[in-house]
């Protein structure tokens, strides 16, 4: 009953309308109670129009052709067939028009009258279309208003509802009834024939134009008709639901294998595949070309924003990645203080990031970066000012570090074939220095083995040419800050070769000024490495064997001191100074030594052997401070008496000091038990660490203090001594009367030594000049003779180990390097027998 | 201690320039700023900024050959100097010397 319900509602505008015509008529008022008989009428108001035209044919008959639109239009209405039908019939009795049958003929799909067959069965075919009245919206339409013009409204409002719902299938046949059924209004009664035959083209469009403005002028309508009594009255409103609007439909193309139609898709799929075979070369089949309308182009232009392009490119180095990858461990642990440090920071990193990235190179289009300079940068920025920057640049230990490579790189410029003698190089004599500064720096040891041989051909080759051997002066150790200061001590780094440990300070009583003790390198022979400046002068000084670093000084009030090299500190690591044994007068020699056997039984130990003008022989040990221990007491032995025991009691004259003051010392090179020790009465003594009361042995000679005391490298039972009154003598072992003598000059001799590399060859200082002595060539002269500037003494002599230089300490304050030139070549094999035999026959008097 | 460093670098750097045949010394920072120098201010950021890309170049090359390699002295000789750099990644120690006379 929906439709009908809803038809109501139409059936109201409809009646509207129905009364509108009324008026046009010159209507009757009877109609506004049709309404219920509307309800039963047909659903538009079209409809409903022809049923109350029809009904007004009932009650007055007039005879009108409008009453083909009654039946029409009612028997077209869904549901409502049989009522129309009905009413149809009763129309049907009513009303004979002659036109119905022309309308019979010309509609004979749509019910315009009834069929009755011979039994009186209504057999009128039903209409195939039912118009949907609620789908009728009027469409704009203005094309033919003008057209339609004489129509009244209500037949364009019939016409246009019936057009929206119209069903394309179904529109031929409508409007050829409509326009029938208008036609027939319109005009007078024609044949309907003709009507047919105007209706066998319905000019469609012109039918729907019509329509079109029907559907225009229906809108309108119903607002006129509206007056006060309308509008007060109720007015239904029913809303009913459509029916499923289907908007898009897309079958499906597969079908499944299981379904019924499975089969005859097979089918038709054989089919298919069979006729495309066929169709090649068929005469069936005619290829043919169409042509196809292409669709304009159209171009739409779309402006946008510049997309800015940057270019970044980075490169990927071997570096970089490993840089990166090691980086990433401990960024994750310190990420967080430095994130903490960094967290006010990060807006200066960007920049940063630009300019300070250490691994970046920064050109235009290519850059590096890494995480750990990223890291560094974080971590440096901790400084903002500029100022600070730099400051910390400046203090920096890597700034440090650097200007000590630099000033030793322009050392190496500078002294460049100076070193290159002295590590026993080749020196080019070109304007280009080559390549020996790298030599210099890497495989020096090994060079300098093979450059030994090469230096010892090249010295054959130099004896044939008669060059004799001298001293080539290389250079020398002096600064501002020595300058003027006697150096009394050297003594050279047992672990590095190139490291000089020299004392500064003066001998005599009366000359005391302050003391030095420098450590120089001979890559920067111009300034030393470490200064320990101390009010009293250095009278001894050597470095430590186990120890490298610890540098032990004795000064001449008596005070020793251990130094660490590895600082700069003024401050001594150990002093003796607050020790109760400390030695009461200067310290005139100190060594280390190894001992085997300690006297605490201990296998190895490095102990500090000192030798003090207090006639004591003493050794330090360092445990918690210096420890002391006496190893002898010398004792003064009278020149006549050879007593070894060195009895406590006083048996001899009263003398000032009980103790004769030793000035010299040497430990045996292979038993470090037994030892050498010079005395300032001119005797030798030889001693052991096991007896500290006794001599072993006492050596006389000498008629003034022996400075130096020293044992043949090679040869174990000689040794050699030095005294101020102008005499080097040559000992042997088992022999307490001299060996060999040697007064070359007037002058003290404060220093003699044993070249490291030949049993005969030594050197000896005077005050004005430097000898070199070699024993195999000659025992009356010595080799080379060395004069020093005048005004100048040579105090100590020192033998470079793996050179052939010399170092020879002056008193202004110069250590000068001197290289031995075209030497003799010591003869290897057996040096220890050489000289054993050459001692042998000499043994009653020098050749 | 930090004074006595700072006198310390302040009077190797003196030294440093006094040898023989050097002509200058530069410390410039990392931006190529001079921190001290004894050359006027043109040369010096010249040099520096030349030798900071030169320097870069041999770090990359050094470290690209070894990762764990690092460069810690550039030296280059020419006909008339030779110039000695010490790089580091705050700073750059240039001396400038003329090593044969």
């Amino acid at each position: 009953m929906t439709s009908g319900k809803h038809s109501r509602a139409l059936a109201r505008a409809a009646n509207a309308g129905a009364w509108r015509y009324r008026d046009f008529r010159g209507g009757e008022k009877g109609w506004w109670t049709t309404p219920q008989l509307v309800a039963t009428m047909p659903v538009s108001p079209a409809g409903s129009h022809k049923q109350q035209n029809f009904r007004l044919n009932i009650a007055t008959q007039p005879k009108k052709s409008i009453s083909f639109f009654a039946t029409m239009k009612a028997t077209s209405v869904k549901g409502y067939t049989g009522a129309n039908q009905s009413r149809m019939a009763v129309s049907k009795t009513v009303l004979i028009p002659p036109e119905l049958k022309t309308a019979e003929k010309t509609n004979p799909s749509i019910k315009t009258m009834q069929v009755f067959d011979i039994n009186g069965t209504d057999v009128t075919p039903r209409p195939l279309y039912h118009p949907d009245p609620l789908t009728g919206t009027a469409k704009p339409n203005k094309l033919l208003t003008s057209q339609e013009g004489s129509l009244g409204p209500e037949f364009i409002s019939s016409h246009s509802l019936y057009q929206n719902t119209i069903n394309p299938s179904m529109l031929g046949q409508f409007t050829r009834s409509v326009l029938g059924s208008s036609t027939v209004s319109k005009s007078s009664v024609s044949t309907s024939e003709s009507i047919a035959e105007d209706l066998e083209e319905p000019s469609y469009k012109r039918e729907r134009l019509t329509s079109f403005t029907d559907l225009q002028v229906i809108r309108a309508a119903p607002e006129k008709i509206v007056t006060k009594e309308d509008l007060e009255k109720n007015i239904e409103i029913i809303l009913t639901e459509t029916e499923t609007l289907r908007f898009f439909d897309l079958p499906t193309v597969m079908v499944s294998v299981e379904s019924e139609e499975a089969e005859k898709v097979t089918q038709r799929n054989k089919n298919y595949e069979v006729l495309c075979r066929n169709r090649l070369g068929n005469d069936l089949y005619v290829e043919r070309m169409m042509q196809t309308f292409n669709g304009a182009p159209k171009n739409k232009d779309v402006q946008c924003d510049k997309i800015i392009m940057e270019d970044k490119g980075i490169m990927s180095t071997a570096w970089d990645l490993y840089d990166s990858y090691n980086a990433m461990e401990p960024l994750s642990l310190s990420v967080k203080p430095s994130v903490v440090e960094s967290s006010s920071k990060t807006n200066v990193l960007p920049k940063d990031q630009d300019q300070r990235l250490p691994g970046s190179t920064i050109e235009k289009n290519s850059e590096t970066s890494s995480l750990m300079d990223i890291e560094n940068v974080i971590l440096a920025k901790i400084h903002e000012d500029e100022e600070d920057h730099s400051d910390a640049i400046l203090k920096s230990d890597k700034f440090h570090q650097d200007l000590f490579f630099m000033e030793r790189v322009l050392m190496e410029n500078l002294f460049q074939p100076k070193l290159a003698a002295y590590r026993q190089l080749p020196v080019l004599k070109e304007p280009e220095p080559e390549e020996p500064e790298d030599f210099l720096e890497s495989a020096k040891r090994e060079d300098v083995e093979e450059e030994s041989k090469k230096e010892e051909e090249e010295e054959i080759h130099a004896e044939e040419s008669t060059i004799p051997a001298n001293l080539e002066r290389l250079w020398s150790f002096s600064c501002d800050l020595t300058k003027g200061l006697n150096v009394s001590s050297l003594a050279w780094n047992k672990t590095n070769p190139d490291l000089l440990a020299v004392g500064y300070g003066h001998f005599g009583f009366k000359e005391q000024k302050r003391g030095l003790a420098c450590c120089w390198s001979i890559k920067n022979p111009m300034w030393p490495e470490r200064i320990y400046q101390s009010p009293y002068g250095v009278t001894a000084v050597d470095f430590s064997i186990g120890a490298p670093n610890l540098l032990a000084v004795g000064y001449h009030n008596g005070t020793i001191a251990i130094y660490n090299v590895r600082s700069n500190s003024n401050v001594p690591v150990l002093d003796s100074s607050e020790s109760p044994q400390k030695h009461l007068g200067p310290v005139w020699q100190l060594q280390w030594i190894e001992q085997d056997r300690g006297t605490t039984g201990d296998d190895k130990r490095e102990i500090l052997v000192s030798i003090s003008a207090d006639g004591r022989i003493s050794k330090w040990v360092i445990r918690k401070g210096l420890d002391c221990y006496d190893l002898m007491r010398l004792k003064r032995t009278t020149a006549t008496s050879n007593r070894k025991g060195g009895e406590k009691e006083k048996k001899d004259e009263a003398l000032i000091s009980r103790q004769a003051p030793g000035m010299c010392f040497s430990f045996h090179p292979k038993d470090t038990n037994i030892y050498l020790a010079g005395t300032e009465e001119g005797h030798i003594h030889k001693c052991s660490c096991s007896y500290n009361e006794q001599y072993l042995n006492t050596y006389r000679g000498h008629k003034g203090p022996v400075y130096k005391v020293t044992w043949n490298p090679f040869c174990h039972d000689v040794f050699l001594s030095c005294s101020a009154d102008w005499g080097v003598i040559i000992w042997q072992q088992e022999n307490v009367k001299p060996f060999l003598s040697f007064y070359p000059t007037t002058s003290v001799v404060y220093d003699v030594a044993w070249s490291p590399k030949s049993s005969y060859i030594f050197a000896a200082a005077n005050e004005n000049r430097v000898e070199i002595w070699d024993l195999h060539i000659s025992t009356l002269d010595p080799l080379i003779v060395n004069t020093a500037n005048p005004g100048i003494k040579f105090t100590t002599i020192l033998f470079a180990k793996q050179t052939d230089c010399l170092l020879v300490g002056d008193s202004d304050g110069q250590v000068s390097v001197y290289e031995l030139r075209n030497m003799p070549t010591a003869l290897e094999s057996g040096r220890g027998d050489k000289i054993d035999t050459l001692l042998g026959p000499k043994s009653n008097q020098p050749a | 201690m930090e004074i006595g460093e700072e006198a310390e670098v302040e009077e190797t750097l003196k030294r440093i320039q006094s040898h023989k045949g050097v002509i200058g010394t530069m410390v410039v920072n990392a931006e190529g700023i001079p921190i001290r120098t004894t050359l006027d201010n043109s040369t010096t950021v010249q040099y520096a900024g030349l030798l900071h890309h030169l320097t870069m170049k041999a770090k990359s090359t050094v470290r690209d050959i070894d990762p764990q390699n690092d460069l810690t002295f550039l030296r280059i000789r020419s006909k008339k100097h030779e110039i000695m750099v010490a790089p580091d990644k705050e700073y750059l120690l240039i001396v400038i010397q003329n090593p044969c006379e």
